[in-house]
């Protein structure tokens, strides 16, 4: 009887482990956690917004390894353009990555010129290539043939110091052909060139972060002590990217800045809104982490959205025209989808692309359900068919119940809609104080004009009732002292 | 019983110096209403974390800890009156330990008398109402920290100066009883650490 038993167990024992070991093969393709801070800045698993595809490396398109790739541009016709800036060439890949040309080089002069360590290269609307060529000091701008228009060199300016040294790092190009520059060691913003290639001036600068307990300490130092102290200068910009208003969006990476990203108006005021629940950073709580974000490339992706590539922790956030934190994809690793050193990212169709100098390649990701429902809801909500998006807002909640987002969206084409009270319940669930009220307010008039008349109707009865029970007690009592009095 | 237990507190709010004064001398303060106070301001404290109005309720939900409430009003509450009792010994006030609780408790009824409608009437408020909110809980709480000063003054017979000088000190010995009583708990732990390796010790190697 008892062998029996024990068989029986052992049985078990040996189905359950392989039930055990079916499970987790299919919990999760990614090779990374995605997740979102809720309301109470912690940060909650989410389902993933991407997902790896690919990776397209040098050999795979058979032009030799890639070598310190440092910039990725899509063009508005959908040409890929890779940097790869330790080859000093730029390969330019189709909408379907395949490659379809290289540029080594252009004619100057009638002599043939090439690159020094490029780090930056820019595509505008005519395919005309801006490359900023590090080493040699210059931007370089060709046509879509790969014929060069101009160089833009070191400016004469007043405002710049005879030693200046001209270092262009990341650029862009807004519709009329003006470049913005981030050069290496300038601190006062992003240098900004007219079509022409003259210096016109500087736009935005990063303020300068006060940290007193330096001040405090700098009041009672001597001199020379003074001298030896770290200097407070701005920080630098990072990187830079236009939208389709001409508005330009640049990073920084200063360390203890809690605006990292800004949105530069033409007289270089810094724009961006930042109406989420908290500051628009990357990462807002380490705790097994090395502090905050540092923000290397920021990519305006249409309908307000932007992505921002944090090399910290190698994770891609997006944040929608509000600065609500959309989702976070990305980590560290060597896995296909984690990145190494990724240095820039872009947006091809739909798929991201994040170029990783660390393994020399390019990793594409695709959007999964979740994902392509966020961004159909936000760009639909961004063009206010917010009523449209409801629908779409709901197959997210679907996916994802903690999707705060998603719960205002739904209260807001609600409050369209004149349904205050539904709204409110969708306003508290994501805990939009802001439109509540407005929802609140609306509700607590309609109820006041529905029960207002019934309200008097019923305070007045109540007085009619107290009046009447005070004359009656008062009745009483003279008739208590009037038979105490014998009157009766 | 009525008189004693509702007219008295609130003739006392509205009217603290002769109030106090009577308090004190004709024995007209009960410790049933200094207690009756602190339960209900713990519990005001409790109701509104839990029931004020969405706009005005930062609290995290999964954070609500009656306990913990408890603890954070009554523990400050009888460190208070400790301290107080304390430094006032030494520094010639006239008020027994009883009147100093008594004063304490009965100071705390603004308290509770602005925060019930208060509770209430949050849960109809928009945002930019919530001014009044905040502005009626700050009232509730001066008032209290002004009765508690006039009561100080009244039960100990001191100078409006003096009496300043005794609330701070009181604080600051407030501070060195937490001090102390962490120094000995820690240090009874340490005991108990010792004697416990000691048995282990024991029990080990025999």
């Amino acid at each position: 009887m008892a062998r029996t038993v024990k068989r029986w167990f052992v049985l078990l024992a040996a189905v359950s482990l392989l039930l055990v070991n079916a499970v987790p093969a299919a919990a999760s393709p990614a090779p990374y956690e995605s997740y979102n801070y809720n309301y109470w800045k912690e940060a909650v698993p989410a389902p993933d917004a991407y997902l790896p595809k690919r990776t397209i490396s040098g050999s795979d398109l058979g032009i030799g390894e890639f070598k310190d790739p440092g910039d990725v541009n899509v063009s508005p016709s959908g040409q890929i353009y890779i940097l790869d800036s330790g080859n000093s060439r730029i390969v330019v890949l189709n909408g379907e990555y395949k490659l379809l040309r290289v540029i080594e080089g252009f004619m100057m002069d009638g002599s043939k010129e090439s690159f020094n360590t490029p780090s930056g290269l820019f595509v505008d609307e005519e395919d005309r290539v801006y490359i900023a060529d590090t080493g040699n000091s210059r931007v370089v701008v060709l046509d879509a043939e790969g014929q060069l228009v101009h160089t833009i060199t070191k400016p004469e300016s007043d405002i710049l110091s005879t030693n200046f040294q001209f270092q262009p790092l990341k650029l862009t190009v807004d519709r009329v052909g003006r470049v913005y520059v981030v050069a290496q060691g300038v601190y006062e913003g992003i240098m900004q060139f007219d079509e022409h290639g003259q210096f016109i001036g500087y736009v935005g600068t990063n303020k300068v972060e006060r940290d007193y307990g330096e001040y405090i300490w700098r009041l009672f130092s001597t001199k020379a002590q003074r001298a030896q102290m770290v200097l407070f200068v701005p920080t630098e910009f990072s990187n830079v990217d236009i939208d389709a208003k001409g508005f330009v969006y640049a990073t920084n990476i200063d360390p203890g800045s809690s605006e990292p990203i800004k949105r530069l108006n033409p007289s270089g005021e810094d724009v961006l809104k930042r109406f989420g629940y908290f500051e628009v950073k990357g990462d807002i709580r380490f705790r097994n982490n090395p502090g905050p974000s540092k923000l290397i490339d920021v990519k305006v992706l249409g309908n307000g959205m932007y992505s921002v590539l944090d090399a910290t922790q190698n994770r891609v956030f997006t944040y929608d025209d509000e600065g609500h934190l959309l989702y976070v994809y990305g980590g560290k690793g060597n896995q296909v989808g984690t990145l190494k050193t990724p240095v820039a990212m872009e947006q091809s169709g739909n798929h991201q692309l994040v170029l990783d100098r660390g393994k020399s390649n390019l990793v594409v990701y695709e959007p999964t359900r979740f994902g392509t429902s966020v961004n159909e809801a936000v760009a639909l909500h961004y063009q206010g068919e917010d009523t449209q998006a409801v629908h779409i807002w709901k197959e997210v909640l679907k996916l994802n119940a903690n999707y705060d987002i998603a719960y205002i969206g739904i209260g807001k084409s609600l409050l369209m809609e004149k349904k205050n009270e539904e709204a409110l319940g969708y306003f508290e669930l994501g805990m939009d104080r802001k439109s509540y009220s407005v929802a609140f307010k609306r509700y607590r008039r309609e109820m006041m004009k529905e029960h207002f008349g019934t309200f008097l109707t019923l305070a007045i009865a109540l007085i009619c009732m107290l009046i009447l029970v005070r004359v009656a007690a008062k009745w009483r009592r003279r008739r208590q002292i009037d038979r105490e009095a014998g009157l009766h | 019983m009525k008189q004693d237990y509702i007219k008295f507190p609130l003739h006392l709010i509205f009217h603290p110096i002769d109030a106090f004064w009577d308090l004190k001398s004709d024995q007209r303060g009960r410790l049933t209403v200094a207690f009756g106070a602190l339960a209900l301001t713990i519990i005001m404290m409790i109701l509104q974390k839990q029931y004020a109005g969405f706009l005005v309720n930062y609290i995290d939900p999964r954070t609500i800890n009656s306990i913990g409430e408890i603890a954070t009003v009554a523990v400050p509450f009888f460190l208070w009156c400790i301290a107080n009792w304390a430094v006032t010994t030494l520094m010639e006030g006239e008020g027994k330990f009883r009147g100093i609780f008594l004063a304490t408790g009965y100071s705390l009824i603004p308290i509770i008398l602005i925060y019930i409608p208060m509770i209430i009437i949050s849960r109809f408020m928009v945002q930019e109402e919530t001014a009044f909110y905040y502005l009626f809980n700050s009232i509730a709480f001066f008032w209290f920290l002004l009765l508690l000063f006039i009561g100080t003054m009244t039960v100990h017979q001191y100078t409006v100066i003096k009496t300043i000088l005794t609330m701070l000190l009181t604080v600051i010995v407030m501070g060195i009883i937490v001090f102390l009583g962490a120094l000995v708990f820690s240090m009874l732990q340490q005991l108990y650490e010792f004697g416990y390796n000691i048995y282990r010790e024991l029990i080990f190697r025999t």
